[in-house]
């Protein structure tokens, strides 16, 4: 039993290596259209996390991500448009704290509260923030209203102009790795160890005396931070941001991400990011599948893509992960392993 | 000493460069990327110029899309037909932007990094324009032709526009509208860009002409409860209602002003974008007498605009036609003056192509000849205004080389 247990904990850091080195080896090698999509790739996948720290292990379902994204864009677009100040050194931390205090505002509005919300109210409420927003952006010419704001100027560091290409793609996996390894301590610290019993059972935490909401309302927050941060380097990496990334759409992309990779194993955000992002743009474009099939994935590719979706939502809940690790072992990652290997044969469930 | 020294100095790089190379081929089979490998070159005698198509073939606006796509197809087997141009055949590279713009960006990036066409035509709304205008234009270098018609005002260097502009939907349509309907003018608009800087122009032109706007409301793109406003109309005494409202919401608003009687008493419908695949929106009986001004009809039976119009049917179908709308003929312009340019350029080199595009001109089109305002990037172009008449339009005036009023 214990055998068995090592080895599928092991896989998953297997798979964060071997997804480490490629993403470290990759852009030196592939010619630059590739670098701007992989470096599209790490951008969205902070997204992804943030919506897999909150549903994965708070058990929030949030489907307004894109909401803290968007804002945080527009925010440091509008900045660097109308003051000229263009340093990464002053933007991303403004874009962090424009996520984090939305994040907590959001909070504030549909989590805490003197009775536990439910998670219709959460999803639905969080959905609403975003479409909300969306439809301001829409019809607010300061904004540039449906247009949004593009045209942008490039990211500095002192003196240096940050060109999306190479150097673009290893700040964008820099912080991607600093995110992601602060995010795995803190879904792994005793912090952690109370959201994954909060996403088990709300009741039962909040009886052994924690105040479940204050808990929900920080990870929420930090959730908010990061897609921030996303959403600001996204909006300079593509040069535009506009109502699009601001809306359910979006929040919703950032779901399937997640439900796609895998939930709750922060990777498997990554890796439906990278999958779906890859069969998005390469869908369309599959030429040597006879001319009929083709003639049909040039408009039916999304048709396509939502088989694919909810083939792998009705046989593998657990996501493209699920391939790699069985559904348990998400419980056992914390604290003392060979205690929680005995635990296991107690039989621990896990919900989303 | 050092003679050696440097020879295992270029051997070490060199054998870097091998590994280099070998690991990007390694890189690329792995990644798919499958058209850039497999190019039929030996099927051409020289290399292929490359004509980037992004549009929407999927999602919302996949309606125009489909036909912008399909124009440029049959144009440019056309030209293909007839010997390609600088003696190179034209490739065409197309790309799905979805309706999307955050996927557009990622789609444009390929046309003009990996598939480095030599131009790139497409983008049907303004917010798809805006999105992906700095990824070709600024940060790609590449020329972009922008085929649909528009609010005006976009004066980016190395971006030209081929539909028509707010001067030329506006300038004769509304005193048309003044002498054949009346002075008081509703304004019944959708919520973004286009219709704010549209009724922006109109109202100038009302005024100028001796009209009155009466009220000028706007909706989100779906609203679709215009009971309010219908009754506003009806009891103010409006002779021209200029609408901006676009599907879905339009239909009920039209539905509720023929109920209201609006036609009936002598009131004039105009939407200056309703072209002819647009008249299959609504029934008939509830649009008689709505007036537009457009670039080509095919009711102007002009013999190249019915030679272009007949073939794409019989390419197509008769499932949704080649018109003004859906940035047919703007995509159809847009492909020929790039074909002119790059012959007089003998080049396809941005800055070349686009000197010569500056004060490009064709004879004939749909509706007529056209020709490039130097130093502005907009066209001057015939334009009609037509009445619709038991679901078809009929044109009832023409007007010859409108100015487009941008950027001079």
């Amino acid at each position: 039993m214990q055998k068995v247990h090592r080895v599928t904990i092991s896989a998953l850091t297997g798979i964060e290596i071997v997804l480490f080195v490629l993403a470290l080896v990759l852009p030196l090698l592939l010619e630059n259209f590739w670098v701007l999509f992989i470096t599209k790739i790490f951008i969205l996948a902070l997204l992804a996390i943030s919506f897999d720290l909150v549903w994965g292990y708070a058990g929030i379902m949030s489907f307004g991500q894109a909401l803290f994204f968007g804002v945080s864009g527009y925010v440091v677009a509008l900045l660097s448009q109308k003051t000229g100040v263009h340093s990464i050194f002053v933007l991303l931390p403004i874009a962090a704290i424009v996520g984090l205090l939305l994040g907590f505002m959001m909070a504030a509005l549909v989590i805490l509260g003197k009775r536990i919300p439910s998670l219709a109210f959460v999803a639905l409420g969080t959905m609403t923030g975003s479409y909300v927003i969306e439809r301001l952006a829409r019809g607010w010419s300061y904004v540039g209203g449906q247009n949004g704001i593009s045209s942008l100027a490039r990211l500095t560091a002192g003196e240096f102009e940050i060109e999306e290409g190479i150097v673009f793609c290893y700040m964008a996996l820099s912080l991607l790795v600093i995110i992601y390894l602060l995010s795995r301590w803190l879904v792994r610290s005793q912090f952690g160890l109370v959201l994954a019993g909060i996403r088990q059972h709300e009741n039962r935490v909040s009886f052994l005396g924690y105040n479940v909401q204050t808990f929900k309302a920080v990870i929420f927050s930090l959730s908010g931070m990061i897609a921030g941060i996303s959403g600001a380097l996204f909006a300079f990496h593509e040069g535009f941001i506009g109502p699009g990334q601001l809306g359910p759409v979006l929040s919703t992309q950032a779901v399937l991400y997640v439900l796609f990779g895998g939930v709750g194993t922060l990777v498997g955000a990554i890796i439906g990011v990278t999958v779906l992002d890859l069969m998005n743009f390469l869908l369309p474009q599959v030429e040597f599948l006879g001319p009929t099939l083709t003639n049909f994935l040039e408009t039916g590719w999304p048709i396509l893509l939502g088989l694919l979706l909810l083939c792998t939502v009705m046989f593998r809940p657990a996501g493209l992960m699920g391939f790699f690790m069985r559904d348990r072992s998400r419980n056992l990652l914390f604290g003392n392993k060979d205690k929680m290997n005995q635990s296991s044969e107690n039989g621990l469930e896990s919900r989303p | 000493m050092s003679g050696k020294k440097k020879n295992d100095g270029v051997d070490s790089n060199s054998r870097r460069i091998f590994t280099q190379r070998t690991s990007l081929m390694a890189g690329l089979v792995a990644l798919g990327g499958g058209s850039f490998l497999m190019q039929p070159e030996g099927a051409w005698a020289a290399d292929p110029i490359k004509v980037g198509i992004a549009t929407d073939l999927t999602g919302p606006i996949s309606w125009a899309g489909i036909v912008n796509a399909n124009v440029a197809k049959m144009v440019i087997a056309e030209i293909n037909k007839g010997g390609g141009l600088l003696g190179r055949p034209l490739q065409m590279v197309l790309e799905d932007t979805a309706s999307n713009e955050q996927l557009a960006v990622t789609k444009v990036r390929k046309l003009v990094s990996q598939d480095k066409v030599d131009v790139v035509l497409g983008g049907v709304t303004s917010s798809m324009r805006n999105a992906i205008k700095d990824t070709i234009v600024n940060r790609g270098k590449t020329l972009y032709i922008y085929p649909q018609l528009y609010e005006g005002k976009e004066c980016t260097p190395n971006l030209f526009c081929t539909g028509p502009t707010p001067a030329q939907q506006c300038d004769t349509f509304i005193p048309w509208l003044i002498k054949n309907g009346g002075k008081k003018f509703y304004l019944p608009s959708a919520d973004y860009v286009w219709p704010h800087t549209l009724n922006d122009y109109a109202k100038k032109v009302i005024k100028a002409n001796g009209g009155e706007v009466v009220g000028e409301e706007y909706f989100p793109v779906d609203h679709s409860e215009y009971s309010a406003t219908v009754n506003k109309i009806m009891t103010s005494g409006v002779n021209v209602v200029f609408n901006t409202t676009i599907p879905p919401g339009v239909g009920s608003l039209f539905k509720q002003l023929h109920e209201a009687g609006f036609g009936k008493k002598g009131g004039r419908l105009a939407c200056v974008y309703y072209d002819e695949n647009a008249l299959g929106i609504t029934p008939a009986n509830e649009i008689e007498g709505l007036a537009t001004c457009l670039d080509y009809f095919s009711a102007i039976n002009d013999p190249m605009g019915a030679k272009i119009f007949n073939n794409y049917k019989t390419l197509y179908g008769d499932k949704s036609r080649f018109c003004a709308g859906g940035a047919g003929t703007g995509m159809w312009r847009g492909l020929m003056l790039w074909a002119e340019a790059v012959k007089e350029a003998k080049s396809v080199k941005r800055d070349a192509v686009a000197a010569a595009l500056d004060h490009a001109k064709l004879t004939d089109g749909p509706g007529g000849g056209c020709e490039m305002v130097p130093g502005t990037r907009h066209l001057k172009m015939n334009m009609y205004i037509a009445v619709s008449k038991g679901g078809q339009y009929n044109v009832v005036e023409s007007s010859k080389m409108v100015l487009p009023g941008e950027c001079a």
